[in-house]
């Protein structure tokens, strides 16, 4: 199949989505489909990009939510998203995240045929949603098919835009993990994992430590190697001293180091607090296979299969986290046990199956609207020189647009 | 010589949105009818494997329940059609978890039912956007959907039987 796939937000800076696209791509890819993705990328002249990426220009940051979210949208972003269309001559479209206003919905506009939508968040910015759900309809009644990556992002989907999405989860390549060989040095001693952010409460971290003292108490030369970026020293100040030889502070770990990561422990720690709708941290455990102790989140009771594929501890309850750790550093028939029953329920999530499932979606999509992905041929946008970004051209094409319209419905 | 041009700019717009929303519906009518075909014929397949996976079943009274679900539901008219297919998933789920395990009919017929389950939700999906759109107030005061019949959802219980 040819896919064409949209990534709204920057390739070059890291997040879920991106991770989510660049993997299915490659996925797709390696089962001899071909995949290109439309992206915005901040440095298109960076070297290691890959060959199946079109850069869509740079996107502008904007303030949301408290955070910065980083979008593209405008007349130069449309006409490039269009002319990548045409000339992609896709089987079907896939577009991530829709709602966002970025690339994926300027994709929707623009284009007719079988479209795939898959929704990725799991938070409700219901009035945001909400105002969206109308105002996109024209972009959204475009798509064929939906595919929700949670079932808490299937819930967003169903309370704030009505439908329904078929269920895909994330997924992991489990051949990347297995097998991984620990990091230099480790582990020495009983050795607990911990990665993330380190100054985001919701990792959780701060419950980890909590129960430092309890654990050190049960397990006196336990060590728990912590990963991720964040200022280590207000991290290791909230610690009491006599305890900080049991931390090792590993900072920011590669992509290719990661599985040698989850492999440098005896048991891997997930004690976040909320706000996880998937835990992919887990699944690249399991993958590895470290036996895994997590918080009860909704969506880590999933991955685990309620306690059958890694040991659950109520959230927040660090006296709790440390006695599950504790037990099962000294239980290596367990975590032998947790590891095999983890490396099964993996595979459920490895990217080969759930890409099959994607092609399932895609065939079913085909056929509900059995054409090739096109551009509508109206609007003469398409010959607009390349500068980087939209700003300062949008009163422009703006005229250019309604002029297009005004004069193709005068006709109609 | 405001209120002319106000009045003027006014009729340009209404215009515009009411040739476009026309598009619009006729697009999403072509999609409800194309997402119907689809449908319809992951109902055929799925009824065309279920039949032939009758034979293999180790018990004969579900293998002569899905056979006659089976042909009920490739010889039904566009009357009743939900109520067979609705029948034969019901069958389908007693008689899938006995099916030899590596057959290729089982698999086809698991294919076929997964199939089903996606076609009805994009079919549906399509059918709620257009019914949405037709409900608005403009479309329905300027009958912008001219003489076509309201699509209707189709209902049946295939959960359990998609993989």
């Amino acid at each position: 199949v040819r896919v064409g796939l949209v990534c709204p937000y920057t390739w070059d800076v890291p997040g879920g989505v991106q991770a989510h696209v660049r993997d299915l791509a490659e996925s797709l890819l390696s089962l001899g489909h071909q995949v290109q993705v439309l992206a915005p990328v901040d440095d298109p002249d960076a070297g290691g990009l890959p060959a199946y990426l079109v850069p869509a220009g740079r996107a502008v940051p904007v303030p949301a939510n408290g955070s910065v979210v980083r979008l593209l949208f405008g007349p130069l972003s449309l006409a490039r998203t269009r002319r990548w269309l045409r000339e992609g001559h896709f089987d079907v479209l896939h577009v991530h995240e829709p709602v966002a206003p970025s690339l994926s919905m300027l994709a929707c506009f623009a284009a007719s045929g079988p479209i795939v939508a898959t929704f990725h968040s799991a938070t409700a910015r219901s009035r945001a949603l909400q105002v969206a759900g109308t105002a996109m309809q024209p972009a959204l009644e475009k798509v064929t098919g939906r595919i929700a990556v949670s079932p808490a992002a299937r819930r967003v989907l169903v309370e704030h835009l009505g439908g329904d999405a078929v269920l895909l989860p994330n997924g992991v390549f489990v051949d990347r993990f297995r097998g991984a060989t620990p990091l230099p040095g480790h582990p020495d001693g009983p050795t607990v994992v911990f990665l993330g952010r380190i100054d985001e409460p919701r990792k959780g971290l701060a419950v980890l430590l909590e129960g430092l003292p309890e654990l050190a108490r049960l397990v006196p030369d336990v060590r728990v190697l912590v990963a991720g970026p964040g200022d280590q020293q207000q991290v290791l100040a909230a610690v009491p001293r006599s305890l900080r030889r049991h931390l090792m502070m590993v900072g920011r770990v590669s992509d290719a180091d990661l599985p040698r990561l989850y492999a440098s422990g005896h048991v891997y720690c997930a004690p976040n607090t909320f706000g996880e709708s998937f835990g992919i941290v887990l699944l690249e455990a399991m993958a590895t296979g470290t036996p895994v102790v997590a918080s009860d989140l909704e969506a880590f009771r999933r991955v685990l299969e309620d306690g059958a594929a890694g040991v659950l501890f109520p959230v927040g309850n660090a006296g709790a986290l440390a006695a599950a750790l504790a037990a099962l550093l000294g239980d290596p028939v367990r975590r032998r046990a947790l590891s095999r029953a983890g490396g099964r329920a993996v595979l459920a999530y490895d990217w080969e199956t759930v890409t099959r499932r994607v092609l399932e979606v895609y065939d079913a999509a085909v056929a509900a609207v059995p054409v090739e992905v096109s551009v509508p041929p109206d609007a003469d946008l398409d010959d607009v020189t390349d500068e980087d970004d939209d700003t300062g051209r949008l009163l422009p094409g703006l005229r250019r647009w309604l002029a297009a319209r005004t004069g193709r419905d005068g006709g109609a | 010589v405001r209120e002319v041009f106000l009045v003027v700019l006014l009729l340009v717009l209404t215009a515009v949105y009411v040739s476009w929303t026309a598009g619009r519906l006729d697009r999403m009518h072509a999609r409800v009818d194309a997402a119907w075909a689809a449908l319809d014929a992951a109902l055929v397949r799925r009824a065309a494997a279920a039949r032939a996976l009758a034979g293999q079943l180790p018990d004969p009274r579900v293998a002569r329940a899905l056979a006659a679900a089976a042909q009920a539901a490739l010889e039904a008219g566009e009357q009743g059609r939900e109520a067979v297919e609705n029948d034969l998933s019901t069958v389908l789920r007693t008689a899938l978890p006995m099916a030899p395990e590596h057959s290729p009919q089982t698999r086809e017929l698991q294919q076929a039912a997964t199939r089903v389950g996606l076609a009805r939700s994009f079919h549906n999906a399509a059918v709620k956007d257009t019914r949405a759109l037709r409900s608005r107030r403009l479309p329905r005061a300027l009958h912008l959907a001219g003489s076509r019949s309201m699509p209707h959802y189709f209902e049946i219980d295939d959960t359990a039987l998609s993989q």
